[in-house]
């Protein structure tokens, strides 16, 4: 089964001061700070809470979720600050933000963490993904956000929240009090927030080997399973075909399949030596699927969004463009370089304040098919995900088109009119 | 071997000297010389007392502000936003920037009605002037600029000249500043808080914290930048005192009532010698110059320090664009008003002292928590003796501050 992983996006002003409640509803105090591991994946580790003063330092893995509330468990257990741990708000917010040879950028408005929720293992975990450096950042902190988001919306002006990711931070120089990060202040490029899960996969690319020798192989598998196809391409071709098999015969078929299309008819041979009878016959079976090409049934009657726009712009948008569409049923969310980021349902869309940036609540972690992939392939996904239409994206993760629920219908209505 | 000693002390001292000084000067700007000479033309030499008191609650400030800045290598609204956050900072930028932007207009138009002064035509050479201090500002280095400032300094001699010209009587003056005159009255009072309130500023605190660390100084220069900060009060305010005792010699002596600094200059001609005015004028010209130079650095350093951005006079305008940025948008704004020929300095100079009253004791809060956090100060933090005297202090200006804003609110 493939495994789902979520990541969501909060912001340190959202969670400062606030309630900190057991499981059995006894308040404990107010979240002060957060502790995390001076690490390339800084995981969150701790959390300082304030009671009228004193204040008491509480593992981070009895911690439910980061909710309205801090909700943790009953019995938790207190901890000391290690040797290898900052706190963000003592040691990251507000600090000064310098380039490599040392001339001021801008200061850390915010700091975001991430929450990863494994679905299937219910392990919870947060991570530091980077800071704010923009000027949404700052207004967030004075509470004046939305009202400021509106006034500038009013006049035509999209603000674009500025990140720096924890990839691009030298965790030595936090000690020091400054936030040094590796590059030049020129060839600082703006990075957006929809940017940053894929940021997240280039820290991984760098650290993948090491990252993943950590980890057990069933729980590594699910993490490349969860990577996007170039990263997974890139890995498999630096690993040795043993290597590459022992993990191909951990993965689900399709994905299997998906990634030996990348490599070469060679590797792949090499590859599919090592994996079991079982297994392989399935994935050559998908293999020889006959070419179908998809491209006749691709659509293009589908809508996309900047991270930035609220479902308040969309709804304008649906009005004003898909008026004539036959239907819609997703919005799909590109960023600057038109790559694919993120989706997003109606009624998820239904759901949300109208004022809330659609980059905060679209789903991150898609299910998408190539122009080279076999037309079965494409409806057993759009089936066994339940999809009413799969994203079709080139090689540059650029958005090409959509194949519907109702484009493959036939292929589904052929099979069982038999 | 004293003497080696005290050669490589002074040579050592000419290397750190200069926050200090400047900023002290720069305290005793257009508005300072405007208040003090209103206050001698009204009390006399009797207002000399008031001196003493204001050069120790200046130089313990200024000396804070220096040693903090030193210890921790970090400005005062660098400290403000890594301890505070956001939102105070944010508060407190625009408090100061209120404040310093008053100022600004008192210095500015000092400034202006010293050119008048001198026959030159304001609408011409307050803009030149104003584009030259800019210009100058950005392409020079720090230690030219100061340089500068130090040449600028020099110019308050005239003070000195001026009080010699107009032959006081130096046994009264001595007299004055040590022994209490005349009757006390709450007016009175209310005079001394307002030569404070030009002297001991806000603002003031901000920009010896920076430049301290625009120049560079570390903690290793302690010591020797202590002394310069507690000399600099003193040469600056014995300055003052020259400048007061101008004007009690003449204008308040012959019973005159003035209603500002370039009044003054004017007044004095007749009774003391054209040369006498003449250099009261230039102080004046001299005093309103510095101020409209330091007053918007002090809010471009703070609103620099606040945000991140790189923020020094070493560097160009691209590097530390926000910062010259900051700076000029202060100028232009101001000149905006100044312009106007119609424009009265004196609501202004009731609305900066005001402000600048009422900032001073959140400031010195501050001051106080700062000065004794071990994770800043490390080994330099307040001893018992300097937070007693620093509470006194802060006492003194709080009090200080509530009567003047009686004063104002009852028109007393």
């Amino acid at each position: 089964m493939r495994v789902h992983i979520f990541i969501i996006m909060l912001y340190f002003s959202e969670l400062d001061r606030k309630k900190v409640i057991t499981n059995d509803g006894i308040f404990i105090g107010w979240l002060d700070d957060v502790i995390f591991l001076l690490d390339s994946s800084p995981k969150v580790t701790k959390i300082v809470v304030d009671f009228k003063g004193t204040k008491t330092i509480i593992n981070a893995d009895a911690i439910h979720k980061f909710n309205t509330v801090v909700r943790i468990a009953k019995f938790y257990t207190q901890a000391e600050l290690a040797e290898n741990e900052l706190y963000v708000k003592r040691n990251l917010l507000d600090k000064q933000v310098i380039d490599i040879s040392g001339n001021k950028i801008v200061r850390a408005n915010d700091v975001i963490i991430h929450e990863q929720i494994n679905l299937s293992s219910h392990n919870y975990e947060c991570y530091i993904s980077g800071v704010d450096i923009g000027l949404i950042g700052l207004l967030r902190r004075l509470h004046i956000e939305n009202a400021m988001t509106r006034i500038i919306h009013f006049f035509g002006i999209n603000m674009v929240s500025n990140f720096l990711s924890w990839a691009d931070i030298q965790p030595l120089d936090l000690v020091r009090g400054s936030i040094r990060i590796k590059k030049e202040d020129s060839k600082l490029q703006n990075m957006r927030p929809e940017d940053l899960a894929d940021h997240l996969e280039k820290t991984n690319e760098l650290n993948i080997k090491k990252f993943l020798k950590l980890l057990d192989k069933d729980f590594a598998t699910e993490v490349i399973s969860n990577l996007n196809i170039n990263y997974q391409r890139d890995l498999f071709r630096t690993w040795k075909a043993e290597k590459a098999a022992s993990i191909i015969g951990k993965m689900d078929t399709d994905i299997a399949t998906d990634i030996l299309l990348t490599l070469s008819r060679k590797k792949r041979e090499e590859i599919l030596m090592g994996v079991n009878e079982k297994k392989k016959s399935a994935i050559q079976a998908l293999l020889s699927l006959t070419r179908t090409p998809i491209s006749k049934r691709i659509s293009s009657e589908f809508l996309v969004a900047d991270p930035s726009q609220t479902p308040r712009d969309i709804f304008q948008k649906i009005r004003k463009s898909a008026s004539d569409f036959s239907s819609l049923d997703y919005i799909y969310i590109v960023n600057q370089k038109k790559q694919l980021i993120g989706a997003c349902n109606l009624h998820e869309l239904l759901m949300q304040q109208e004022d809330t940036p659609i980059y905060k609540f679209m789903s991150q972690n898609l299910i998408e098919a190539h122009l080279k992939t076999p037309l079965e392939m494409v409806v057993y996904k759009i089936v066994k995900y339940r999809l009413h239409a799969l994203p079709i994206v080139d090689s540059n993760r650029e958005l090409i088109g959509i194949i519907p629920f109702d484009n493959i219908s036939d292929i589904i209505e052929a099979k069982f009119s038999q | 071997m004293k003497k080696i000693f005290k050669v490589k002390f002074f040579i050592y001292l000419l290397g750190v000297m200069g926050p200090g000084l400047v900023t002290a000067f720069a305290d005793n700007d257009a508005g300072g010389v405007a208040t003090c000479s209103m206050a001698a033309a009204k009390y006399g030499y009797q207002i000399l007392i008031t001196l003493i008191p204001i050069t120790v609650v200046l130089f313990i400030t200024q000396e804070l502000g220096a040693r903090i800045a030193l210890a921790s290598g970090k400005g005062l609204a660098d400290l403000v936003r890594e301890r505070y956050g956001i939102i105070t900072s944010v508060f407190m930028l625009l408090m100061v920037f209120c404040v310093n932007f008053g100022v600004i207009l008192q210095d500015m138009s000092g400034l202006k009605s010293a050119l008048q002064l001198f026959g030159l035509d304001y609408r011409i050479y307050l803009p030149l002037l104003l584009v030259f201090l800019f210009l100058f500002l950005i392409k020079s280095s720090y230690k030219k600029t100061e340089q500068f400032f130090f040449v600028l300094i020099l110019f308050y001699l005239s003070y000195l000249f001026s009080a010699v010209l107009v032959k006081p009587d130096w046994g009264h003056v001595a007299r004055s500043i040590i022994i209490p005159q005349g009757k006390l009255s709450f007016d009175f009072i209310y005079t001394s808080v307002a030569v404070l309130g030009t002297t001991v500023t806000a603002w003031g605190q901000f920009v010896v914290a920076s430049s301290i660390k625009d120049k560079k100084l570390t903690s290793s220069d302690m010591k020797v930048s202590q002394f310069e900060v507690v000399a600099a009060s003193f040469i600056s305010n014995t300055f003052t005192m020259f400048m007061m005792v101008a004007v009690a010699a003449t204008i308040f002596t012959h019973g005159l009532h003035i209603g500002g600094a370039a009044e003054a200059s004017v007044a004095i001609r007749p009774l003391a010698g054209n040369l006498a005015g003449v250099l009261f004028g230039v102080g004046l010209l001299v005093a309103g110059f510095l101020g409209c130079a330091i007053v918007p650095l002090s809010t471009a350093y703070m609103y620099s320090e606040l945000f991140g951005y790189e923020g020094s006079l070493d560097q160009g305008f691209r590097k530390s664009r926000f910062f010259y940025g900051f700076f000029v948008f202060q100028i232009l704004l101001a000149s905006l008003f100044v312009m106007q020929p119609a424009f009265s300095l004196f609501k202004i100079t009731l609305y900066a002292d005001f402000l600048n009253g009422l900032i001073l004791p959140i400031l010195f809060i501050y001051l106080y928590r700062f000065a004794n956090n071990t994770e800043i100060m490390g080994k330099h933090r307040n001893s018992k003796m300097q937070n007693v005297v620093l509470i006194v202090c802060g006492v003194i200006i709080t009090i200080a501050v509530i009567f003047g804003i009686i004063g104002k609110l009852f028109n007393l």
